[in-house]
């Protein structure tokens, strides 16, 4: 009963080091508990005297409803410009104090392509006949690529019925 | 189908008996056809590549073909407007 | 090998027009039209790691001993040797440019 996320928590443990890569960055101000569109059904809420199916009826909905993104309650999530900048501006600092943490990348050292450099060089060019066939298919390729129009057949965005 | 032109290019090219593989990718690297010993992993070097090799002449009419060449072969690297090609041929 | 004896090879490349040796920590020696060219220097240093990215599959070595950059009036050719990108400015002389 109202178990149903006990499984879920277990391998959030055992996979401490992702979980702290999942975390905010900059943690929320002021966390919401529930969904923007307030559809909730907190687990812990089903009363006792439920049926076993009922539980399992409440666990599907829970389910249903974190894995549904509600686009028509999104503007409620929308930033003013200056909150943007600000956010931004506090994300790249954050940003740029953890950067300070990391250890130095070395470059990639170079690979040996020869050991008779000067040989290599003076070789014969690549022939012109060649470069002037690439050419030729980019330009095809091209005006093949510029032809090609989308053709949506399907709805990007599901209506529900909502009563 | 439109798109079946771009694949009906890439199909004729690989008739060409030297050419052993063919890719095209637009300007970040994503796979728009490819053929052959050319694939999906090579879209964003081929892409760079060409970006980098613009950086090399002010003349914008200029286009640069990149060439990694060996003795079994080449591989060439050519845009045109927002795409690049990359063909790879087998030494004759 | 000294700068001089690596240099006195480039001097007699066919068509040179100029050639520039890099290292991780610049540029070596340069002479010709890339005299002092950091730009290029630059340019072919960022090319030549892109390329080495580059692997046919089943291969794991790079599949090239060396990159050209073909432009209209003159070719770029390129390859590296011991930590060094050795950079050679030739001039095209074949034929027209490529009019598509």
């Amino acid at each position: 009963m109202g178990c149903c996320y006990s499984s879920e928590n277990e391998t959030s443990e055992q996979d401490g080091d992702r979980n702290e890569e999942r975390k905010p960055l900059i943690p929320h101000p002021n966390p919401v508990s529930k969904p923007p569109n307030g559809t909730d059904f907190p687990p812990s809420s089903i009363p006792s005297a439920r049926t076993d199916e009922q539980a399992l009826l409440s666990s599907i909905l829970t389910k249903t409803a974190q894995n549904i993104i509600d686009v028509s309650a999104a503007d409620s999530v929308m930033m003013e410009q200056h909150e943007y900048m600000d956010k931004a501006r506090q994300y790249s600092t954050k940003l740029a104090v953890l950067s300070n943490s990391l250890p130095q990348k070395k470059a990639l050292a170079l690979p040996s392509l020869t050991s008779q450099p000067h040989q290599v060089l003076a070789s014969d060019l690549v022939p012109y006949s060649d470069v002037q066939q690439v050419s030729k298919i980019a330009a095809y390729a091209y005006s093949a690529i510029s032809q090609i129009k989308v053709d949506a057949k399907e709805e990007l965005v599901v209506q529900f019925a909502i009563p | 189908m439109m798109e079946s032109t771009l694949e009906q290019h890439l199909d004729d090219t690989m008739k060409n008996p030297a050419v052993v593989g063919v890719l095209c990718t637009d300007q970040q690297g994503h796979n728009l056809g490819c053929r052959g010993s050319l694939s999906d992993e090579h879209g964003g070097v081929v892409s760079v590549l060409a970006k980098q090799a613009a950086a090399l002449t002010r003349d914008p009419t200029d286009t640069p073909t990149v060439c990694l060449e060996s003795e079994s072969g080449n591989i060439l690297v050519r845009s045109h407007g927002t795409i690049t090609v990359a063909v790879h041929k087998i030494a004759s | 090998m000294t700068t001089a004896a690596l240099t006195a090879g480039l001097e007699r490349i066919p068509d040179q027009l100029g050639y520039l040796v890099i290292s991780e920590d610049g540029v070596l020696a340069s002479a010709g039209e890339l005299e002092n060219d950091e730009h290029t220097a630059g340019v072919m240093m960022q090319m030549v790691r892109t390329a080495s990215r580059f692997r046919l599959s089943g291969s794991v070595e790079p599949p090239f001993k060396r990159m050209s950059v073909i432009l209209d009036d003159f070719v770029y050719t390129v390859t590296v040797s011991g930590q060094k990108v050795f950079v050679v400015k030739r001039q095209n002389n074949q034929q027209e440019p490529i009019n598509v």
